[in-house]
Formats: C-alpha cells, structure tokens, sequence
C-alpha cells in the first residue's frame, strides 16, 4: 500500500493532499479556521488511510527513554509523521544517558534470533544516516565522523567478515605488515566505519526534534497503563528500564567500564575481536574500554598499552561506568497497554545491547512503520 | 677531527645524528659542530604538516625512493619505542585524490595498508574520480626536531646560532668536514641555478573530529597547488599552494582565501573549525636532491691553492688545469690527505619532502662521510 502525502503552507494555513489508488483528494481548510474543514461523506469509508485529517485531534505519541533510540525514534517519528505531536519524557537527557559514555563506534554482533537481513537493515539504515551527517558541514557539530582502524584476532576465525562488512564505508583484510605491529595476533580485519559521540550527537538530535515540533519532558514513566490515559501512541524506548517498566527480566544490565585520555596522536580504533579491550579515539579524547564485569582501570589501561605502547604518553581524563540493556535480542514489536477496557497500542524499541548506537537509526524506522500500523488500525475519528 | 653542520632542520640534525651515531667511536676526538641562523621552532620542517608521502612519482629516480623507503621503515621501527610521541611518530591513514585516472604511485609497496579506493568512498569527494587509501606515518618536526637537538646535546655535539657566511670562514678555523644542510638559502654559500623556493602557505586548525589526511592532486596545476588536509597532533594543516620562486615569507591574504575556500569544498566541516594562524615557508625545490661531496671547488681558468697551517701560508701553487684534470685531482687528494684541504658534502634540496626522505639521505651522507675518513687512512690525521 502506498499512501502519499503531502503537507504545504499557503498563506500561513496547512494545505494536505494524499492520494491513495489514483484517488487525490485536496482539502484546503477555510481560512476563519484553520482546523476545521469539510469532509465529504463519500471519503469516510478511507478515512483510516486519511489520517491526515485536521478535523482529528493531533494524535499524542508518547516516547520513553531519551538514549540514542529513544531520540532516534522520536525524530523519525516527528519526521514523518506531523499531525502527530511527539514527546519524549525520561528521567535522564544528555549528557546524562547511558548512551553518553559509549564510545559510539559503529559496529555490532550479530544477534541470535532476528533473521540477519533484518540486522543488516538496521545496521545499513543507521550507518547511511550518519554518513550523510559525516559528510556534511555539521559533522564536528553532530560528533560524527569517519573512523578507520582494525579489528585483530588470536586466531584466525571462522568467519572472515560480519554481516555488515559491505554496509561501512571500507572492509578489507589486514596484510602481514599491518599485522606485525601486534605480535600476538594473527588476523585482522582493517575498515572505515563511523564514530558517532553522543554527547554531541544527542543535542544534535534534540535540536532536530525540537524542529519538528517534538518537545521534552523530564519525567520518570513507571506506569505505561497511566501514560496510556494521556497519550494515544506509546513507544518505549525506555532501555534498562524495561526490566522495571514492563517486567522483562531478558533485559539484564551489561557492564561497561571506560577509560578516558587525552592521546591526540592516535587516529586509529584498534579492538580486539573478544570485545575485552579497544581504544577508540574521538573528537575530545580516546575512550580505553572495556570489561563486562568489575574491574580495576589499570587493569584496561595495561591491556590497551600493550596493544599501543603510545599510550603510556596519554594523560589521563576520567572513568566512566555504564550499563548496556543487554537482552538476547532487541525488542522492536508491537504490543499494547490496557487502560479502562482501551487498548492503547504500544510499541516496543529496546534492548540493544552495546549496539545501540550502531542499530539506533534503522530499529527507529522499523518502529515508524510500527506506529504507521498502529494508526492505520485506530477507529476512525472524523468530525463531519 | 672538526665537522662541521651547517642548518639546523631536519636534514642537518639528522644528519649530523647519522654521523655521530656511525663514527664517532671509529674516528677519535670527532666533534661535531652545528650552525644556524634559524633553530626549532623556527626551521622550514617546523611548519611542515608532518605527514610521510614523496611526489607521487619519482621519474626513475629510484635512488630518492630508496631514501624515502629507508625513512619509512626507520620511523615505523619507533612506533612502539617509549620515545615514539616524544619523537612526534605515530601512524596516520587517508585519501590521495586524483581528478583523472592515473598510476599508482612510487610509494604504494612502501606505505601499509594501500588500495585502490572503492566508488562508495569517492562518492564522498565530488570532482575526483580516482583514487587510493594508505596508512602512512606522521612525522612532526615541532616535535622530531627538539627530540633530535636533545640527543645530540647529550652527546656533546655543540650548536651555534649564527649566520655562516662561506665554506672557507669555517675551514679557516680549522672545520675539516663540512655538512652543508642549508636548504632553500644554499645559494647564499654556493650559487646553485636549479635551488629554488617553492612557497608553501599553511592554515592551521582545530578541528579534532577528522582523523584522515585528505591529499588531492590536480596535475594540471601541479604538486601542492590543490587542497591538502593533514591532521597533526595538535591541530589539523590545510593547504596548498607551490609558488615556484617566490621568497616570500610573509602570510598573504589571497593565498589564504583560495586555500580556505577549496579545502572546505573538499571538506564541509571545516565550516565549523576555528582557524587558528597561518604559517608560510619555503620549500627548497630542485630537480634532484643534491647529495654528494666536494673539495673546494675553484674556477676553470687559474686555480690557486692556497695551501695553509695555522696562520701562515706553506705552499702556494698556481695552475690553469681545470679540477676535473686526474693529475690535479690525485694532487688535490694528496694535499687534502695531509690534512690541508676540507670537503663539503652538500644534502640539500628535498622540496616538500624533506622530512620523509631525510633517514635515507643522512645514511647516504653518512656512507659519504665514511669514504672521507678512508681516504684519510685508519683512524685520526693529525694536521701538519
């Protein structure tokens, strides 16, 4: 099904046109009200696909979560769709969120369960969007850049290439002689893929809902049936909180503990393929990681030396502990929340592990479309 | 024995650095004198971006792309030393850019990492059609130059901060050995007709989110004449112009304009990078890196030696055989073997290029060096 609809300003009053199956219809609202217009009776019955109506109320999504999803989705959804009124409410905004300390280097493991094309989208979806910004002149504004490094293994692994090696920019293997700077090591992977750094990225986004008309509350949700009384759409993007919120024990936190230094001469990412210890350098220093469980920081700090002995000139800038919303697989799917006998449909964006900057973007448009059903199955609402 | 140095870049100190390293213990009581009228900061290799790539080809000179090798791997051996940042050494990846097809270029087997550049990365660039990514490595004079003057310090090699005005002022006062590193203002010791400026202006940046040198290449306009973006350690180095005679060291304002102007086409998010200073210098151009030794050279018609010890004058000869003459040549090696005469070994002329051949041209004038102290005969000549 293919809707298309267009929104355009004339004098000051929203004209929209859709059309559906050849049919175009133009409604122009008289100029003494500007939300209030004439709909033939003839229209009703398309009525759910015109959900462009003015006559209805805007309709109220709710997002969770202020993360890189939770904003992500709240954009694409502002985007998209205007006559929705889009806000987002979390207990944490940048730079407080966990997507703040990540280092935001676009990359990921594959999950169990959802079928790979489905992860590849996801992937190519978000790295595309971020090239766009990379390659524009707001990159140093948006935090997002290109990144090249490599990825090196003990031994040599059964798969050669991820699931994404042909969505990043460049994906090869590395030579012998780029293999020699690690000794211990023997494969590699070299690539240029992208550095996204939320603490800019995030205001970035903030100012680009506040465009479209999205606002920002500073609330605790811990009741979605209560949110339901006051929103139409609810989307949950609410990440760790999940596990509170809807009571899904899969989510579990996933510890992660960052070094930060100041080493201005390191251009590269360099990660070893366990995921125990990377350095990935950024805009304002290099982030040293990491571990899954507690440890000490010079511990991290020992393991990335030996890879990059440089870094025994770096200065040091902080620490930082976050916990990823670790599930088997995310959760992006529709559910709903019953308040007095209504279902209000709900739909889920969460779980992403420490991929979340990586998947942000294309699990954002998997949840529009989401909301699109969720729209086109409400009862109609016009006001003749 | 007294040598010599005169400049202080980085051809001097390096190789002033070479000889000591190789003969210092082979020869007794060699000194090692360094002059210049300029010292770090204020060098030409102190303004240099840095970064390691010869011309893009080297016309069959396949001596110069030996040195150039040579450097290379002399600086990637460093790369893990503890020195390694203090010597301004660390590893840098990016995009050569051509607007029309062309070769790979002298130093694709010499660099890491070097392919073609795949469309998706073009894509990015509008307005060149080809080519290739390497790893290379970064070479900082600001850094490089007072790590070597401190070696050298701590080896007992002196410096001196003057104006040298002739080969014979410093054989006067007793110099056997004279490395002339002076660069572009060599003709002020010895008029050279193919020594020329090549004038360079740089704008300095802080712009921490790029971390790939992007290197163009007009060949219609030229070496250096297109856009250049270096990041460095400390800020990011835009560029290019080569201004082939011009000895203008002061900063222009239109050089400036057309430098910005092309580098932000070439990357957008310049636009927001603050613009720190601009820096210009002069590249000492010619054909050919002139590298070999000299005894003093006198004019075709009459030479006139003038043979002295001390003070006073022993022997005065007059003839109008030419030097190439082998008689007067083999006379000349007997006279400077007792010790009477002083040899110029000249290493100069390495245009943009200077820090990346430079390894490779003080082991030669090293080796040149070396064939002077045996036609000495084995250890120290004591003078008559």
């Amino acid at each position: 099904m293919t809707v298309t609809s267009s929104v355009q300003w004339r004098m000051g009053i929203q004209t929209r046109s859709s059309s559906f199956k050849g049919m175009s219809l133009t409604v122009t609202p008289p100029a003494h009200s500007p939300f209030s217009t004439q709909v033939p009776r003839s229209l009703l019955f398309v009525a759910p696909f015109w959900y462009c109506c003015p006559a209805m109320h805007r309709v109220k999504v709710a997002v969770v979560g202020a993360g890189v999803v939770g904003l992500s989705t709240a954009v694409v959804i502002a985007e998209a769709l205007p006559h929705c009124s889009v806000t987002v409410l979390a207990d944490r905004f940048t730079p407080n969120t966990t997507s703040d300390g990540a280092a935001g280097i676009l990359f990921a493991s594959q999950f169990p369960d959802v079928p790979v094309e489905q992860q590849r989208r996801w992937f190519k979806r978000t790295f595309d969007h971020l090239l766009l910004i990379a390659s524009s002149p707001e990159a140093g504004v948006a935090g997002v850049f290109l990144s090249s490094g490599w990825q090196i293994f003990r031994e040599v692994p059964p798969e050669k290439k991820p699931y994404w090696s042909d969505c990043v920019l460049s994906f090869g293997t590395m030579t012998d002689a780029e293999l020699k700077r690690f000794p211990q090591y023997k494969f590699g992977q070299a690539f240029t893929t992208i550095k996204c750094e939320c603490p800019s990225y995030l205001p970035w986004l903030q100012k680009r809902l506040e465009k479209a008309g999205g606002i920002m509350i500073h609330e605790k949700v811990t009741d979605l049936a209560e949110l339901g009384l006051r929103y139409d759409v609810i989307v949950n993007c609410s990440g760790l909180g999940s596990r509170e919120l809807l009571g899904d024990e899969d989510v579990h936190p996933v510890r992660g503990q960052v070094l930060r230094v100041h080493a201005p001469w390191l251009q590269h990412f360099v990660r070893v393929a366990d995921g125990h210890t990377y350095i990935y350098p950024g805009a304002g220093g290099v982030t040293l990681g990491g571990t899954r469980q507690a440890a000490d920081s010079q511990a991290i700090f020992e393991r990335c030396r030996r890879l990059e002995p440089s870094l025994g000139s770096a200065r040091p800038l902080g620490e930082w502990v976050g916990l990823r919303p670790g599930r088997r697989n995310p959760r992006v799917e529709r559910g709903h929340v019953r308040v007095h006998g209504r279902r209000v449909p709900v739909v889920h964006n969460y779980g992403h592990g420490g991929w979340g900057i990586t998947l942000s973007w294309g699990t954002a448009l998997d949840a529009l479309d989401l909301v699109r059903q969720c729209l086109n199955e409400r009862p109609p609402e016009a006001r003749l | 024995m007294r040598v010599a140095v005169i400049g202080a870049g980085v051809i001097g100190l390096s190789t002033a650095q070479c000889i000591y390293e190789r003969y210092h213990s082979a020869v007794s009581s060699l000194s090692i004198e360094v002059y210049a009228d300029r010292f770090t900061p204020q060098t030409t290799s102190d303004g240099a971006a840095g970064l390691w790539q010869p011309y893009l080809y080297d016309n069959g000179n396949t001596l110069e792309t030996k040195w150039n090798k040579e450097t290379f791997d002399y600086l990637l051996g460093f790369l893990n030393s503890p020195d390694s940042i203090k010597m301004g050494i660390f590893l840098q990846s990016g995009y050569n850019l051509c607007s029309d097809p062309a070769p790979d270029p002298s130093f694709r087997d010499i660099v890491l990492g070097f392919r073609q550049l795949a469309k998706r990365e073009l894509d990015l660039f509008p307005g060149y059609s080809h080519g290739w990514f390497n790893t290379a490595l970064m070479i900082e004079g600001k850094s490089y130059l007072p790590w070597l003057m401190n070696w050298l310090k701590q080896r007992g090699v002196k410096f001196y901060q003057r104006k040298v005005s002739s080969f014979q002022e410093l054989a006067d006062s007793g110099v056997e050995v004279i490395i002339n590193c002076t660069g572009v203002r060599s003709g002020e010791l010895q008029p050279d007709p193919e020594l020329k400026p090549g004038r360079g202006q740089i704008i300095k940046v802080s712009a921490p989110w790029l971390k790939h040198f992007i290197l163009t290449h007009n060949f219609k306009k030229g070496v250096y004449n297109s856009p250049y973006i270096i990041p460095g350690s400390h800020h990011v180095t835009v560029g290019g112009v080569f201004q082939l005679g011009n000895w203008s060291e002061q900063n222009s304002t239109a050089d400036h304009k057309k430098i910005w102007e092309e580098a932000c086409s070439l990357e957008p998010s310049l636009k927001h990078a603050r613009v720190m200073e601009d820096w210009s210098g002069l590249r000492p151009v010619r054909s050919r890196v002139r590298l070999e030794r000299e005894m003093m050279q006198f004019g075709p018609a009459s030479c006139e030696v003038s043979i002295k010890t001390g003070a006073k004058p022993l022997v005065h000869l007059s003839t109008s055989t030419s030097p190439s003459n082998a008689v007067w040549t083999q006379t000349l090696q007997l006279i400077y073997n007792y010790g009477l005469l002083f040899q110029v070994i000249h290493n100069y002329g390495h245009g943009g290029y200077g820090l990346t051949i430079h390894w490779g041209c003080a082991l030669e004038a090293a080796r040149l060096f070396g064939e002077i102290i045996e036609q000495k005969g084995q250890g120290d000549r004591s003078r008559l």
